[in-house]
């Protein structure tokens, strides 16, 4: 019930148009990327969801958190916009479900996301590559892992619009840590653990003892952000 | 009322926006790597370009590619949402004041945060490069003069895409759709500019340009070097076109 109240709530900021154009787009990357260079691509040495993968793993992630922040960014506008989110205080409702209710959403459209994406990759080793055995178990790892870490980010972005009563400072403060995390040493394991680097990382190309290690960082990290915004609303409440 | 008065309301607006806070924030991450590492500037003798032109030519690649078009696109946010919260737009719309110009103030506005953050960048790298010169006990500072051309010409090339995100906020209204719009396009400019048609994409410019400057100080490195005959008209019309959809449509949706 509560769900469907931000669902509608959102309906027209375009949320969701976006998030759907924005996983095309970065479904549209390797696709464009083969039919380019494929030869380049076929003749490389390894499975092919690997190859694939790091060829345009980077670019597609960077588009998933640019939608990530420019998302959660518009969640909050639209409560801040016209001073809506005082009208939702008034409601019997605990701030903390909206975040809990924003999040679920932002997840939903990423999950959906990820599908598309996973499609065009599909389509991509079905068009230029040769069959493989277990391709379909390898995509479905690689793509749950790249999504297990952006959790994460989806969080900390959220966390930042909840706490910027303006959309530039919530945005700039995303834009400059999406930089910060292409200029951070993605090789040195606690720097990679920043919310923003981590859906940069590829399942086959980490450590295999990294993985655990990774998953695990990504599940505190959701925890700990999640609790660090009800200690926030908290003392927010008490400040007013 | 005058223009230059009207650029003067406008920079009040935004006084205490704490823009000039991120700006600064994103260029002072943006060379804290550079400094740490200063000394892997030495290992560049592949390409043959000196330790100092590299901490300077690498500084200023990673902000013309990401950071200051990103930058740009925030700005315009902070710029559209002032005037947007509270109704602020109508109040302006309905004084005496030709909407052209107001539309051109605000983009005159955007130019000085652009200029603002290319000369923050243009000081921290000399605080940079002051510090590595003591750590790494070699003299990392460039002549002024040398800088001042190549920071200039990053800030004239970036005008068309200044040009063009200020009208993808001007005509679209939902947020998300500017600001994504405008996000996304800088993703593709790395591969756009190694194509015939990088002047046809006006995001790509200070990035091409940049890229084709290091290519100059690298004696071993061949980029495409800057070619101004077809680049100059395109720029051109660009933003004619660009500031000109703008004044256009500036304050139509309101109005209505």
């Amino acid at each position: 019930m509560k769900l469907s109240l931000e669902y509608k709530k959102i309906k027209r900021t375009g949320f969701y148009p976006a998030f759907l154009c924005g996983g095309i787009l970065a479904a549209s990357v390797p696709v464009i990327n083969m039919a380019a260079r494929s030869e380049m691509y076929t003749k490389q040495n390894g499975s092919p969801l690997s190859i694939l993968l790091n060829a345009n793993w980077e670019m597609i992630s960077m588009l998933n958190i640019l939608l990530v922040v420019i998302g959660t960014c518009t969640l909050y506008n639209t409560e801040y916009a016209n001073n809506a989110i005082q009208k939702m205080k008034s409601l019997p409702i605990r701030e903390s479900t909206i975040f809990i209710e924003k999040w679920v959403l932002t997840i939903f459209m990423c999950i959906i996301v990820f599908t598309i994406e996973a499609f065009s990759i599909t389509f991509c080793y079905m068009h230029w590559f040769e069959k493989e055995n277990n391709f379909g178990i390898e995509l479905f790892k690689n793509l749950g892992f790249s999504f297990l870490l952006i959790l994460p980010c989806i969080i900390i972005s959220l966390l930042i619009s909840s706490a910027c009563k303006n959309m530039w400072v919530s945005l700039g403060i995303g834009v400059v840590c999406i930089f910060t995390a292409t200029i951070i040493n993605r090789n040195n394991f606690i720097l990679s653990l920043f919310p923003y680097v981590m859906p940069f990382k590829i399942f086959d190309s980490t450590d295999s003892s990294k993985i655990i290690q990774y998953i695990a960082a990504a599940i505190i990290e959701f925890l700990v952000l999640n609790i660090v915004e009800r200690i926030f609303i908290k003392n927010k409440e008490e400040a007013i | 009322m005058n223009f230059l008065s009207l650029i003067k309301i406008e920079l009040t607006k935004i006084k205490r926006s704490k823009i000039l806070l991120i700006l600064f924030v994103a260029t002072i991450i943006l060379w804290i790597p550079s400094i740490i590492n200063s000394d892997m500037n030495f290992n560049m003798q592949a390409e043959g370009i000196s330790p100092e032109n590299n901490f300077f030519i690498q500084g200023f690649m990673g902000m013309a590619w990401f950071m200051f078009p990103a930058s740009m696109v925030v700005c315009t946010v902070l710029i559209n949402q002032t005037e947007r919260t509270n109704n602020g737009i109508l109040k302006m719309l309905s004084l005496p004041i030709n909407t052209k110009n107001l539309c051109m103030a605000k983009f005159a506005v955007m130019l000085i945060l652009a200029a603002s953050q290319i000369l923050m960048m243009t000081c921290i790298y000399y605080t940079g490069a002051a510090i590595s010169s003591v750590t790494q006990s070699y003299n990392f500072i460039l002549p002024p003069l040398f800088v001042l051309k190549e920071v200039g010409l990053i800030a004239l090339s970036s005008i068309p895409m200044i040009a063009f995100f200020w009208v993808l906020s001007v005509c679209i209204h939902t947020p998300v759709f500017s600001i994504g719009i405008g996000l996304v396009s800088i993703v593709p400019s790395v591969l756009i500019i190694n194509t015939k048609i990088w002047f046809a994409y006006p995001i790509s410019y200070q990035f091409f340009v940049i890229t084709s400057e290091y290519g100059k100080i690298a004696k071993n490195l061949d980029t495409t070097p800057i070619k101004l005959v077809p680049w100059i008209p395109f720029a051109i019309v660009i933003t004619i076109i660009c500031l000109s959809l703008s004044c256009l449509c500036f304050g139509k949706a309101e109005r209505r």
